[in-house]
């Protein structure tokens, strides 16, 4: 099933060789320049070829007279870009939601933030900017300064449901199910859901425009906390981002304590999620349970890096910090004792049957609709689309440290759950090879301060999914634009579609299979 | 004239003083349970051992402003909350509690379907105070208290009705005196229909809207359930009315099946002794309950009426109709 | 492909677990009457101490951050003030030389100051009992006239 031997980059040579401009190595495997239009027939002939290929990314650039649409595309075995441009005057450009469906979001991002018009998937209102955000401002363009923005009164609120007629639910931004605030207006027939209609945008920030002004080492921590719970992760790709443009190698014991950092940034977020879907179901005892495995992971994370939560360990050239060789045996005890609690929470996932009626055949996602939706992560992996980056695309040590890739078929919330449990036990193999095999050496070196000017983009598993990074820098010390394609964001469409036709009691414990994070979604 | 003593029986012990100490008690043995099999420490500040924590939330609740919204029923919502905590204590004043109840030495015969009455009553106040709310919230949940009531309600009576049939009274101070074996030897009815016993358990559940059965208060989907628009002293109130119902429901199994407050007596006045073998019997219901409690999640509405109308009620009739069989032909033999 | 089945067994573990769990000693630590144990390279309150000239007065508060102004006058080199992300570093002027001045309301406690000082006149302490009734209190600002050697 899986095409690892196409070439994906000769196919398009083959069919649009005279059309289009290739530059390999470039932002990925290769960089495609087309003009506009065009994109449209590259993206066909990829997927013609090879049936698993998705839509990471839709990244739009600032190039001052026109707006740069960067489509990053993921195949089974490359990673290509497809480069467009379109006037600022005139920014229209073909939609590809016929294409591949999980571009609408993508789409409604860039034309929420620049302006950009997808002819045939408009954006109404707004995606991740307020309701009383003023027209035709679009913040992430140059000339717009966040901080002298007026914004419009409020919009009259909205009218609440008619308690006669039940029909829309509404469940958000403050709710008990959500860990974050997002909105979800659901429209019921009776118990079964028909419809579900998102607002996110409740936790924007506005990071990405606010690493526009900030150096580059003050961006690391910057990035990092648009996520409390995947912090390592957001700092390992805007700092392997960087590393790429300044074409830097760090030390290999750094590539290793950076293995370590990520699989213990994994450990404790899937426990995480697993406790909460205990809660969603009402279970609080299994949620208890997980939750006090969880502590001897924070200290863990303590003891390596001086804070339980924020790591803050990555910084351009490597690590900021080693592990002693006194702490080594004291994680491998840690992680010994968390290995022998697994096959208890494994028998209860098994056999308990309030966790099987609540669990089954709930949120069912097929295979078919997993690759169309571009869903990454557990949620792809439970539905039997095998994508991994690290072993798909291997980033620092990944390469050589032998783990298995974990994939279950059903596709509901039940194997979503399990695809995470069974990723906790690789997660410990992998941290106990890496310290098995750390190389001795440097673990930082150093690098100047003003990046030289160039693009690059980065790619790693975060544990809800492919974390995407893509950075520009123009030679000075702050980052020309830096975008983040969160996981959760690439997931969020495929909740629309496993919501409906469900009991709305289901939408709980569907929702948080998707482990959701709307930090990250939102940034 | 005016019976001090009566007055005090209803007002200090074995009344509303009484009932209302051992609601806030059965409260922190709940609540302590719960944190120690969840391998945490629960209430640990208030009072030695935590043991004035849930009077101390008591105490907070009635501190704080009271809201009501402007499109609430406003009778109602002023007056649910008091009135179905009213009427659950009444209900418990019926049973035996030192040898006699509260309000009677004696009993009448047919109180047992009095009080089963009373907590109908008071479950459609819960309702009531959900549906007054201008909620979707409370107007979902009390749709589902009523859902659940329905599937619930009669297995609940055929099971509270198997003690009767086999002692052969409608009375609890008959029934809780245990049945007269062939020997003269006064039994407690667990020991004669234990499968009731083990199905009243269940159906205790489900009405004290515990897990499984916990869907009206599914905190996860409904903020608040039934209480999501009180504040102040009327969310106090509601608390203390569901905690007074797991009282009278585990009261109920005690004086139904355990026996009552009846037990051997060692030295000095019974009454004493009973209250004692009361509260222990109480507290050991308390904690089966609230061990099934923490060991399953919650099912969904359509689970829970699958579980009421598919399996309790045919088992409910079922245990019924063995018992009168054991009763007319079994029993009279032992 | 999935790991291991467990072995099949038709009751829930949880049973057997959660009485067990009733004798088991709990895993809370009371705070704040049973202290954890903190790493010592903690990444808590950044503390300067001071290695040369002017002192700064500690006034009875352990938590001033006093760091080498010979350096900062002679070099002016404010390295700590560009990289601290949350510009928590400002330079204020005490009796005619330029200090800093550390705000404990913004700071991260990401211990990049500590990183980037050229003089590692920044150290890192594992203090973490920071908080105050008052906002002003957080912010440590330099005295004048402090005594050789103290830490701030």
């Amino acid at each position: 099933m899986s095409n690892n031997n196409i070439d994906i980059v000769k196919v398009i040579q083959s069919k649009l060789g005279d059309k289009v401009q290739i530059q390999l190595g470039q932002l990925g495997t290769a960089a495609i320049n087309v003009s506009n239009g065009l994109h449209r027939e590259v993206l066909k002939a990829m997927l013609e070829a090879d049936e698993k290929t998705g839509l990471t990314a839709i990244s739009g650039v600032d190039l001052g007279t026109t707006l740069g649409v960067l489509y990053h595309v993921h195949t089974s075995n490359a990673f290509v870009t497809i480069r467009a441009e379109v006037p600022k005057d005139n920014p229209k450009i073909q939609t590809i939601v016929d294409l591949i469906p999980g571009a609408a979001f993508h789409e409604y991002e860039v034309s929420d933030l620049l302006g950009v018009i997808f002819v045939g998937n408009e954006l109404k209102g707004h995606l991740v900017l307020s309701e009383n955000w003023p027209e035709g401002i679009y913040p992430l363009r140059k000339d717009v300064k966040a901080t002298e923005v007026k914004l419009s009164p409020a919009p009259e609120e909205e009218k609440a449901p008619d308690i006669g007629k039940l029909v829309k639910i509404i469940i958000g931004p403050q709710h008990p199910a959500l860990l974050e605030p997002e909105k979800f207006a659901v429209t019921v027939d009776g118990e079964i859901v028909t419809k579900v209609e998102p607002r996110i945008g409740y936790v924007h920030r506005g990071i990405e425009k606010a690493s526009e002004s900030r150096t580059y080492v003050q961006d690391v921590y910057l990035v990092e906390r648009i996520c409390g719970i995947c912090n390592a992760c957001h700092a390992y790709g805007f700092v392997a981002a960087v590393e790429k443009i300044l074409k830097t190698q760090v030390p290999e014991r750094a590539k290793y304590l950076r293995v370590v950092t990520l699989e213990l940034n994994r450990l404790h977020s899937h426990l995480l999620t697993l406790g909460h879907a205990g809660l969603e179901i009402g279970y609080e005892t299994l949620f208890q349970y997980f939750w006090r495995d969880r502590e001897p992971i924070m200290d863990l994370i303590e003891l390596t890096s001086g804070n339980r939560v924020y790591a803050s360990l990555m910084t351009i050239g490597g690590v900021r910090r080693d592990i002693k060789d006194v702490d080594v045996p004291k994680i491998k005890t840690t992680l010994e004792d968390l290995r022998k609690k697994i096959p208890f929470y494994r028998q209860v996932y098994e056999n308990e049957p309030s966790i099987k009626a609540r669990m089954r055949n709930v949120g069912r996602l097929s295979r078919e609709d997993a690759i169309k939706l571009c869903v990454v992560g557990p949620v792809a992996r439970g539905s039997g689309y095998d994508i991994d980056v690290r072993k798909d695309d291997p980033y620092e040590a990944y390469g050589e440290i032998p783990f298995n890739k974990i994939v279950y078929k059903e596709g509901d919330t039940w194997a979503r759950m399990n695809v995470r449990m069974d990723e906790v036990e690789e997660s410990i193999n992998i941290i106990q090879y890496a310290l098995d095999h750390m190389p001795k050496g440097p673990f930082r070196i150093d690098v100047p301060r003003n990046v030289i000017a160039g693009e690059s983009i980065s790619r790693n598993e975060a544990p809800r999914g492919e974390l995407f990074y893509y950075v520009k820098s123009n030679g000075t010390a702050n980052p020309e634009r830096v975008k983040v394609r969160t996981p959760t964001f690439a997931n969020i469409p495929s909740f629309l579609q496993t919501a409906i036709g469900e009991n709305i009691a289901d939408v709980p414990p569907n929702f948080v299979s998707l482990d959701p994070c709307f930090s990250c979604t939102d940034r | 004239m005016i019976d001090i003593w009566l007055i005090l029986r209803i007002l200090i012990f074995p009344g509303f003083a009484f009932i209302l100490l051992l609601t806030l008690f059965c409260d922190w043995i709940e609540r302590k349970l719960e944190a120690r099999i969840q391998n945490r420490v629960g209430p640990l500040v208030a009072g030695p051992a935590g043991l004035f924590q849930p009077l101390a939330d008591f105490i907070k609740l009635l501190t704080k402003e009271d809201i009501e919204p402007r499109d609430a029923k406003k009778t109602v919502f002023k007056f649910a909350p008091l009135v179905a905590f009213t009427i659950m204590v009444f209900a418990i004043c019926f049973l035996p509690i030192d040898g006699a109840s509260v309000l009677s030495t004696g009993g009448f015969s047919g109180d047992l379907i009095v009080i089963l009455t009373f907590s109908t009553v008071a479950s459609f106040l819960l309702f009531l105070s959900g549906w007054a709310s201008a909620n979707p919230y409370g107007t979902i949940s009390s749709a589902r208290v009523l859902t659940q009531f329905l599937g619930y309600d009669i297995p609940l009576f055929l099971i509270a009705l198997t003690p009767a049939f086999i002692v052969g009274s409608l009375s609890i101070f008959n029934i809780a005196s245990g049945f007269t074996l062939a020997s003269g030897q006064l039994v407690p009815i667990i020991l004669l229909a234990p499968w009731a016993f083990v199905l009243f358990i269940i159906t205790m559940q489900a009405e004290l809207e515990k897990d499984p059965f916990d869907v009206p208060d599914a905190e996860s989907e409904l903020v608040g359930g039934v209480c999501t628009e009180f504040t102040g002293a009327k969310l106090a109130f509601l608390h203390l009315t569901r905690d007074v119902q797991i009282v009278f429901g585990s009261a109920l199994v005690v004086e139904l099946f355990l026996g009552g407050p009846y037990g051997p007596v060692f030295f000095g006045v019974p009454a004493f002794w009973y209250s004692l073998w009361f509260v222990l019997k109480l507290l050991a219901v308390v904690i089966i309950t609230e061990y099934i409690t923490t060991l399953f999640a919650r099912l969904r509405i359509d689970q829970v009426l699958t579980a009421n109308w598919k399996i309790l009620l045919p088992a409910a009739i079922l245990s019924l109709m063995l018992t009168v069989i054991l009763v007319h032909w079994v029993y009279p033999l032992v | 492909m999935a790991a291991k089945k467990p072995k099949k067994s038709r009751i829930s573990p949880m049973f057997r677990r959660t009485v067990s769990h009733i004798f088991t000693k709990p895993a809370t630590t009371k705070y704040p009457f049973a202290k954890p144990t903190l790493p010592d390279d903690y990444r808590g309150k950044p503390e300067h101490t001071m290695t040369t000239c002017n002192m700064i007065d500690l006034s009875g508060t352990s938590r001033v951050l006093a760091f080498d102004v010979q350096a900062l006058v002679n070099t002016n080199c404010q390295v700590c003030v560009r990289d601290c992300p949350a510009n928590a570093i400002t330079i204020v002027e005490v009796e005619g030389k330029k200090r800093p001045q550390f705000d404990l309301n913004k700071c991260i406690f990401c211990n990049q100051c500590v990183e980037s000082c050229s003089r590692s006149a920044i150290k890192g302490s594992g203090k973490y009992e920071l908080a105050a009734v008052d906002k002003n209190s957080l912010v440590i600002r330099p005295q004048p006239n402090a005594k050789e050697g103290t830490k701030q």
